[in-house]
């Protein structure tokens, strides 16, 4: 089985501040894994690094083969993401934005006509298909930022707290549908819900002050320190308030 | 698929924003208001419209300052807007070069702004003819340098809207920059007699200028041997001149601007 991603010896600072210490890290293809760490400890760093959204200040980041840094295009080619709250162009609708977002990806004519309304029927957006998104809830829009981060189908699926927003019944629909496309999927998914990370991923990272702590399986953290919950408060040395 | 196919789409969806937007329609609609305003107030206060058609195109155009208005509203946001409010996380994780990106912006900007031009040369046109029965040949010229300037003003636009955190910051530094620094600049270098070709503002006033000169304009304006109280002499230089240093601003700062962007991190 290949690599999905590879992040090796990766180092970001923002001016003085070092938010990634020589991280290095390894996904195998399909995959389902969770990034852990308190605030600040270089979840979304890593992320936005590995959808080239920023650059690294020493190291390297692969997906699929394909360096981040040296081949933007050609690894963005690969990944579906959702980063952060996602922010949408308001004077568009649903169906207008994911046309858009779809073209300059390749897609065109029936196929992507077809794929859109799959999309947006997946996510639970089919009456607001054609509403412009000035008019949407912050849940909505992540609904609209899982529909896009699929619409291409793409081997690899890099979310940054995904069900941020979300009511919980719209929490419990998200979680599934990650659950159902991460069977054939690379998801490389950050978040602070234990119970997200537990019922989606089956290996987990924990990373504080940009460096990586623990990378193993669920059921052998579990194992090892009694609950996923016990392992991250021992490894990142903090408290409750700081999950 | 190519990037200049990329490049079309992310144009026809930019374009799509400005015709979408209001402030396409109200920079319309104020155009209008102030055209015939022109047209009104001239005879109301001078008694008649001025002899001669070039003094009088010289008066409606308005295009320079809908160029200089239409880009900065249009354009301000353009790359500042991205990172500002954030959907530059949507549409940078694209497989789209950021210069494919930013030049579509860029040709959007550009075909909105043009638009707004053609309607002023077009009120300008038809109120010419209604009062004077012609148009006169100068006014291609001037549409021709009009265009140039918009392109001018969009690139300096760009270029403060990839280097600004957020929009309105990127809209006030260009606007004081044209309309406030270069004109301040501009008027001091006229009157000291010296050349002002080369400042932006000074592009705009060209768009007037192929009527006939700074001389034939204030005529127009002030009652006759009234220059004769102006305290400088009108100096007009070559209309190339300005025209190399519009094309000059427009290449150089759309340059800057992508070059920029394309390092610009969002985190």
């Amino acid at each position: 089985m290949s690599e999905s991603i590879i992040i090796e010896n990766l180092t970001k600072y923002y001016g003085k501040f070092l938010a990634l210490d020589s991280l290095s890290l390894r996904v195998e293809e399909n995959e389902n894994i969770g990034l852990l760490g308190p605030n600040g400890a270089g979840k979304s760093t890593t992320l936005k690094i590995l959808c080239g959204l920023i650059r690294a200040s020493s190291g390297t980041a692969h997906i699929d083969g394909v360096n981040v840094a040296e081949k933007p295009e050609q690894a963005l080619s690969r990944i579906g993401t959702i980063v952060e709250t996602p922010e949408f162009y308001s004077y568009l609708t649903p169906e207008e934005t994911l046309m858009y977002l779809g073209r300059i990806r390749g897609m065109k004519g029936n196929r992507l006509k077809k794929r859109i309304k799959e999309v947006i029927e997946l996510v639970r957006l089919e009456e607001w298909g054609r509403v412009r998104i000035e008019k949407f809830s912050r849940g909505m829009k992540q609904r609209l930022g899982l529909a896009q981060a699929l619409l291409h189908d793409p081997p690899v699926l890099i979310l940054d707290e995904p069900g941020l927003g979300l009511d919980p019944r719209g929490v419990v629909e998200f979680r599934a549908i990650i659950e159902e496309v991460g069977k054939e999927k690379t998801v490389f998914f950050a978040s602070h819900q234990l119970t997200e990370v537990t019922q989606i991923c089956n290996q987990v990272a924990i990373i504080d002050h940009g460096k990586l702590l623990a990378y193993d399986s669920v059921a052998q953290l579990e194992a090892q320190y009694k609950s996923l919950e016990q392992a991250y408060l021992e490894l990142t040395g903090g408290t409750f308030e700081r999950i | 698929m190519s990037e200049f196919e990329k490049l079309r789409v992310v144009t026809w969806y930019e374009f799509m924003k400005h015709i979408r937007r209001k402030r396409l329609y109200v920079i319309l609609g104020l155009t209008f208001i102030a055209e015939i305003a022109v047209l009104i107030l001239l005879p109301v206060l001078m008694d008649k419209y001025p002899d001669n058609v070039m003094a009088m195109a010289a008066m409606l155009t308005v295009g320079p300052s809908l160029a200089t208005i239409g880009a900065v509203f249009f354009a301000g946001d353009a790359i500042a807007g991205e990172f500002e409010s954030k959907t530059g996380f949507i549409l940078f994780t694209n497989p789209v070069r950021r210069i494919t990106l930013i030049t579509g912006k860029y040709l959007a900007s550009c075909a909105a702004v043009i638009l707004l031009v053609i309607f002023g040369y077009v009120i300008t046109a038809i109120s010419l003819l209604a009062i004077y029965g012609e148009v006169p040949v100068e006014m291609y010229k001037s549409f021709g340098l009009c265009l140039l300037f918009a392109g001018s003003v969009l690139s300096v636009t760009f270029f403060f809207s990839s280097i600004s955190k957020g929009s309105m910051g990127a809209t006030v530094i260009t606007l004081v920059f044209i309309m406030v620094i270069s004109g301040i600049i501009e008027s001091v270098l006229m009157m000291a007699g010296k050349p002002y070709w080369f400042i932006l503002s000074a592009g705009g006033d060209s768009v007037a200028l192929v009527y006939g000169g700074m001389e034939l304009f204030m005529e127009g304006m002030i009652p006759a041997g009234g220059m004769s109280m102006i305290p400088f002499e009108f100096k007009t230089p070559a209309i190339e001149l300005f025209a190399y240093s519009m094309t000059g601003y427009m290449v150089v700062c759309f340059v800057l601007s992508l070059w920029i962007s394309r390092r610009r991190q969002l985190a």
